[in-house]
């Protein structure tokens, strides 16, 4: 049976998990609430920059290799984005578990199946497997830029444009909620003018004029707005993928917080029976031994 | 008057302001947009990108590097992969920085895209030097 003091110093050292825990959550709110402002900060830009790519493509009748799945879809790339920390629930579980599973049934369709990692979770995960990454890119939570999200999308899009690949796909965890995420995987190279998420988008869509004036040619210019487009899109996904690491943080901290509060009050109340057990064991210990002395 | 947007991937600068005039670093020079203007579609350099606006007679400058800017005749929205307002540019890192990209464009072993793209960001920080001053 423990003793008094043992239990004391428990309940101590739980105060303190929960004391830490608690200020990891405070610290993953004010997080989530940057990357959140980050997404929402983007969110125009993308949706303008998709409904001009869709004009132009519609319009001007442009043709263009990165808007075109080739004939042949062998090689497929893909993007998996992780944290490079833990302690955030099942945020990087859920990506591995799913990236193995993924990976088994589109090994059988496509000829070559490549990853580039995001994070070191995921590239840890997949290393200890004997799968090779590409490539693995750290420190995403720390400095989430516009100019690092260019680079992945400069070498991804070379990687296709050369056709190494004749997809890319990301995998990553869409922030749908503070307390949800969604694991999705998405194709993103070819650009599908059709179906894009953003044309629903703010529409006050104005009907491109044919005597529109391009400065340069529109042939010219589509080059440089897909690639405009793509690099948006790389940074969307790392900026979700960010928020949902922060948002998972947050949740499963608060749930090793109540925890901490459940196993406090349960470790007091074993306290105070110890406590009162031992009062009467001593008042028993000096009544017994005054009835012996009369 | 019309609309102005201006907006880069990370942060909304103007959105569905309404301005008198605007002038822009376009693609071949200086492009000055009133009211009435025809649709256009245009790629913007890096530069000093300038509004006047509703009501007022002095142009708000910000420094913008390669963007785009789209005419309709709903509004104008520009689209910049950088854009600063004079009070967010440290004066001594712009100086600092272009001095830096000058050196660069010295060397004789740098290959084209090397080159173009030391003089991509000589013109940014040239841009951001004007505005402050």
């Amino acid at each position: 049976m423990a003793s008094l003091r043992d239990m004391r110093s428990r309940i101590a050292s739980v105060k303190n998990t929960q004391q830490i825990t608690r200020a990891m959550k405070m610290v993953s709110a004010a997080k989530l609430r940057r990357a959140q402002e980050q997404i929402v900060n983007m969110r125009p830009y993308a949706n303008r920059i998709m409904k001009i790519i869709a004009n132009v493509a519609t319009t001007q009748r442009v043709e263009h290799a990165l808007l075109q799945t080739p004939a042949t879809n062998k090689r497929l790339l893909l993007v998996v984005l992780t944290s490079d920390r833990g302690l955030c629930g099942g945020f990087n579980n859920s990506v591995c578990r799913f990236l193995e599973k993924y990976l088994k049934t589109e090994r059988e369709k496509f000829e070559k199946v490549d990853c580039i990692f995001i994070g070191k979770k995921g590239a840890d995960y997949f290393r200890r497997r004997g799968i090779a990454p590409r490539q693995v890119i750290l420190n995403l939570a720390r400095e989430i830029s516009y100019t690092m999200a260019a680079d992945l999308a400069k070498t991804c899009m070379q990687e296709f444009m050369s056709g190494d690949y004749d997809e890319v796909r990301f995998v990553y965890n869409e922030f749908k909620s503070a307390i949800s995420q969604k694991l999705v995987a998405e194709t993103i190279l070819p650009v599908d003018v059709t179906k894009s998420e953003f044309q629903s988008g703010d529409n006050h869509a104005f009907p491109f004029a044919q005597d529109l004036i391009f400065e340069p040619a529109p042939e010219q210019m589509i080059d440089q707005l897909l690639a405009q487009h793509f690099s948006v899109q790389v940074y969307r996904c790392m900026a979700e993928s960010v928020a949902a690491e922060h948002a998972a943080r947050m949740s499963s901290m608060e749930n090793a917080t109540k925890n901490a509060k459940d196993m406090i009050s349960k470790l007091t109340l074993t306290y105070n029976n110890l406590r009162q057990a031992s009062i009467t064991r001593e008042l028993i210990e000096i009544c017994s031994g005054a009835e012996a002395i009369q | 008057m019309f609309k102005l947007t201006l907006v880069t991937p990370q942060k909304r600068l103007l959105s569905e302001v309404e301005v008198e005039e605007i002038i822009v670093p376009a693609d071949r020079g200086e492009l000055n947009i009133l009211p009435g203007h025809a649709p256009l579609m245009t790629t913007l350099r890096a530069g000093i990108f300038r509004a006047r606006l509703k009501g007022e007679t002095e142009f708000k400058s910000a420094a913008i590097s390669w963007g785009y800017c789209e005419v309709s005749p709903t509004g104008v929205s520009v689209l910049a992969d950088t854009a600063e307002w004079p009070d967010e540019i440290s004066k001594e890192r712009a100086t600092q920085q272009y001095q830096l990209a000058q050196s660069r464009l010295q060397d004789a072993g740098l290959t084209p895209d090397e080159y173009v793209m030391a003089q991509n960001k000589s013109l940014k920080e040239l841009a951001r030097l004007s505005v402050v001053k």
